[in-house]
C-alpha cells in the first residue's frame, strides 16, 4: 500500500504529470503519421532526457510509445493507410466499415479495444514484476546469461522469413557491442587507432542514424504520393460499448498481447499477426475477418496496445530488453545510474511505483485527446512526405549533437542513417541490430562471470536449473521453429513484410 | 510502416548488396589478430578480447554467405533478362540519392561550425524543401515555423549548447554572447 502511494505522490508532482500529458499526445500524434511513429521520435528525444530526471524522461518516452500504439489507428481507419506496420491489420478490417460509413464505429471499436489492451497490460506489469524481481534474485551469471541469449534467440525467431538477414543483423549488432574498450584487460577492440571509437559505438547516434536519419532519407527519396481522403461516417460511441459483446476476443487478445510482451524479442508485430491468425481459428465469426469483422479490430488494437507495457516487465525485473523501443529506454536507465533488475526495487521503489501510475493514468489521458482531436489528428497524418523527411532530418543532427556534445557523433550517425537506408530498402529489419549492441555487454559480461566462477567449464549453463530450463525450451523451440520451416517453405516473393 | 524507396529490391542490387556484406564481415574476421589483443595467456580462455568480436563476426560472415549463396543460386535458376540487368545498375544508382541528401547533411553540419545553429538551420531548412520541390510560399513559412520551433524547444526550452562560429566573432560582445546563449 506504502509502495502505491510513493507512485501518487510521484504523479502528483507538476512536472511528472504535464510529461506524462504531453508525452501522451505527442505519441498519439507522431503515432498517426506514416513515417514519423515512436521509433523516430524516441530516437530524436533520447538524448534530451539524459538531462531530465529519471522519472520524467521515462515518462516522456513511455508516453510516446504507448500513444503512438493508439495514434497508428487513426490514419489506419480514416485515410486507410496505417500509421505503423502494426495498424497493418486495423487498416485491414476497418476498409469495409468505412466502405459502409461506419469509420466512427471501426475508430471507437479501435480506441476501446486499444484501451482495454492497454489498462490490462499495465495492470499485469504492476503485479507481475516485482513476484518476477523477487525470482530473479536467485539467479546467477549463468541464468542472466542465458537469459540474454534467449531473447536474442528469440529475436531471430521472430523474424518469420527473413531468420538469416535477423541472424546476420543481430551478430553485426553483437560486434558493434565489441567494439572500443575491453573490460577484462582494458584493451582496444576494433577501434584501429580513432579516438572516436575508443570509447565504442556510441548508442544514441546509431539508433537516431539507423531508425530516424534512414527514414528521413527515404521519405525525401521517395515518390510523392496522392493524398487520400478523410473518411469519417457513422456514430461515434456505437463501439464503446459493443467492444464489451466479444468479451472472449477483447480479454483474450489483450493477454496473448501481454505474454508476448514479456517474451523477448516477440513485439507488437508479431503477437498481432499470430494472435490475429488464432482469433480468426476460433472465432465463431472467423470467416468475416478480413471484411469488416469487428472482432478482427478488437484483436488487432488490444495486442498491439497490450504489448508496450508488459515489455517493461522483463526490462524492470530482469534488466532485459525485448525490442528495440525498451532497448532505447534502457540507455536512459544506465545514464542515471539507475540499474534495472532484481535490486531497482528496493532501491528506487518511487521510481517503479511512479512508473506504475504513470502508465495507467496515461491511457485515460490518450483517450480523453482521441476523444476530442481525432479529426485534426487524421489532418496531421496527411502532412507532406518531404517536408517530414526535412524536420527529420534537422532534428537529427541537434538529436545526435546533444547526446555527446560531440560533432564525430553525427558522422557516426550518418554512417548508420545510410545503413539504415540500404538495409530498410532490402528489408532487412533493423531492431536485431540495437538489440545485439545492448545485450551484447550484458551477454558477455555475464558469460565471462559464469564461466569464471566454473573455471572454464562449459556444463555450468546445464548444471544450474533456471539456465538449463531456458535452454531446454530454446531448444525446444528453434526444433518446432525449423520443423515448421521445413514444412511450409515459402517463395522469397511470399516474405512478410515486418519492417523493421 | 515507412515508405518504401522501392516496391521490390531488384535481385542483382540484392546480389550487389550481399556480396559488400559478405566482403566486409569476412574482413573483419581476417582483421581479428590486429583489431584485438590476446591478453595473458595466464588467464582463462573465457576472458580473451577477441572471444566475443570473434563469435560474433563468425555468424555474421556465416549469415552474409548464406545469403549471398541464396542470391547466386537463385540467379543462376532464373537468370536475369536484359531489361532486369538495366534495372539492376539504375538501382545501384539510386543509392547515390541519400549520399546526395547526408552531402547536404555534412554542409549543415558545416554550416553550424561557421554560421552558427540558427542560420545554418534556416538555410538547411529552406535549401532542403527547395530540392525536395517544395516550393509554394506555405512551404516556406512552414519551414521557418520548423526552425522556430526548433530553436524554441533545443536552444531556449532545453539549454543545448552549441559550438561559438566564427561569425559571431564580427559581433560586439554583448549581442554576441547573446547570439551564442539562444541561436
Amino acid at each position: 500500500m506504502e509502495f502505491l502511494w510513493l507512485g501518487l505522490q510521484q504523479l502528483s508532482d507538476p512536472w511528472v504529470f504535464l510529461t506524462m500529458c504531453s508525452g501522451a499526445i505527442l505519441g498519439v500524434i507522431v503515432g498517426a503519421i506514416p513515417g514519423a511513429g515512436a521509433a523516430v521520435t524516441i530516437s530524436i528525444l533520447l538524448p534530451t532526457t539524459f538531462s531530465m530526471e529519471p522519472l520524467i524522461g521515462m515518462t516522456l518516452l513511455l508516453g510516446i510509445y504507448c500513444g503512438s500504439a493508439y495514434g497508428s489507428a487513426i490514419p489506419a481507419v480514416m485515410i486507410n493507410t496505417p500509421g505503423s506496420p502494426v495498424a497493418v491489420l486495423t487498416a485491414l478490417e476497418a476498409k469495409p466499415f468505412v466502405d459502409r460509413g461506419e469509420a466512427r464505429r471501426a475508430l471507437s471499436l479501435a480506441y476501446s479495444a486499444s484501451f482495454v489492451g492497454g489498462m490490462m497490460a499495465v495492470l499485469a506489469l504492476m503485479l507481475l514484476t516485482l513476484p518476477l524481481a523477487k525470482v530473479a534474485r536467485n539467479f546467477g551469471s549463468a541464468d542472466f546469461a542465458m537469459l540474454a541469449f534467449a531473447a536474442l534467440v528469440l529475436v531471430i525467431v521472430g523474424h518469420g522469413g527473413r531468420r538469416v538477414e535477423a541472424t546476420a543483423a543481430m551478430a553485426f549488432g553483437l560486434f558493434l557491442a565489441t567494439v572500443g574498450i575491453e573490460t577484462a584487460y582494458s584493451t582496444q577492440r576494433y577501434s584501429f587507432g580513432f579516438s572516436f571509437l575508443a570509447g565504442g559505438i556510441p548508442l544514441v547516434p546509431m539508433v537516431i542514424g539507423l531508425f530516424a536519419m534512414s527514414e528521413a532519407l527515404i521519405q525525401l527519396t521517395a515518390r510523392e504520393v496522392q493524398k487520400p481522403a478523410i473518411q469519417l461516417g457513422g456514430r461515434f460511441f456505437q463501439g464503446f460499448t459493443e467492444v464489451f459483446r466479444y468479451k472472449v476476443t477483447l480479454f483474450g487478445s489483450s493477454i496473448f498481447g501481454i505474454l508476448c510482451g514479456i517474451m523477448p524479442g516477440v513485439g507488437e508485430f508479431l503477437a498481432q499477426q499470430v494472435n490475429y491468425v488464432w482469433a480468426r481459428k476460433l472465432s465463431k465469426d472467423g470467416a468475416n475477418f478480413g471484411k469488416g469483422a469487428p472482432e478482427g479490430i478488437i484483436v488487432s488494437e488490444a495486442t498491439n496496445n497490450s504489448v508496450p507495457p508488459a515489455a517493461l516487465i522483463p526490462l524492470l525485473a530482469l534488466g532485459i530488453p525485448g525490442e528495440e523501443l525498451t532497448a532505447m529506454m534502457l540507455a536512459v536507465f544506465l545514464v542515471h545510474n539507475v540499474i534495472p533488475g532484481p535490486d531497482l526495487f528496493v532501491q528506487r521503489p518511487e521510481f517503479v511505483a511512479g512508473l506504475y501510475w504513470t502508465l495507467l493514468a496515461m491511457n485515460f489521458v490518450i483517450i480523453g485527446f482521441l476523444l476530442v482531436a481525432t479529426n485534426a489528428i487524421a489532418r496531421a497524418a496527411q502532412i507532406n512526405k518531404r517536408f517530414l523527411g526535412v524536420a527529420i532530418l534537422t532534428l537529427s543532427l541537434i538529436g545526435t549533437y546533444a547526446s555527446g556534445y560531440n560533432f564525430a557523433d553525427v558522422g557516426i550517425a550518418m554512417v548508420f542513417a545510410l545503413l539504415g537506408y540500404v538495409l530498410r530498402a532490402h528489408r532487412w529489419p533493423l531492431t536485431p541490430i540495437l538489440l545485439g549492441l545492448v545485450m551484447g555487454p550484458i551477454l558477455e559480461g555475464r558469460m565471462r562471470q559464469a564461466l569464471g566462477t566454473a573455471n572454464g567449464d562449459l556444463t555450468i549453463f546445464v548444471t544450474r536449473p533456471i539456465s538449463a530450463i531456458i535452454l531446454a525450451a530454446l531448444v525446444l523451440l528453434v526444433v518446432f521453429t525449423f520443423r515448421g520451416w521445413l514444412k511450409q517453405r515459402k517463395p522469397r516473393e511470399d516474405w512478410q513484410i515486418n519492417d523493421t | 510502416m515507412s515508405a518504401e524507396p522501392e516496391a521490390r529490391a531488384n535481385r542483382l542490387e540484392s546480389l550487389a548488396l550481399s556480396i559488400i556484406f559478405a566482403a566486409l564481415s569476412t574482413g573483419l574476421l581476417a582483421l581479428i589478430a590486429v583489431a584485438t589483443k590476446s591478453g595473458p595467456a595466464s588467464a582463462g580462455w573465457w576472458t580473451r578480447p577477441w572471444l566475443m568480436p570473434a563469435v560474433a563476426l563468425t555468424i555474421l560472415a556465416a549469415a552474409n554467405l548464406v545469403t549471398l549463396w541464396r542470391e547466386v543460386t537463385d540467379l543462376r535458376a532464373r537468370p536475369p533478362s536484359p531489361d532486369e540487368a538495366t534495372e539492376g545498375w539504375t538501382a545501384l544508382l539510386g543509392w547515390l540519392r541519400p549520399l546526395e541528401y547526408l552531402g547536404y547533411f555534412a554542409a549543415y553540419l558545416w554550416g553550424i561550425l561557421h554560421l552558427g545553429y540558427f542560420a545554418a538551420t534556416l538555410v538547411f531548412v529552406f535549401f532542403l524543401m527547395w530540392r525536395a520541390g517544395l516550393h509554394a510560399p506555405r512551404w516556406q513559412l512552414a519551414g521557418l515555423g520548423l526552425v522556430l520551433f526548433m530553436i524554441g524547444v533545443f536552444r531556449f526550452g532545453l539549454g543545448v549548447w552549441m559550438p561559438a562560429p566564427a561569425l559571431y566573432d564580427l559581433f560586439p560582445d554583448a549581442l554576441r554572447s547573446a547570439l551564442i546563449r539562444w541561436f
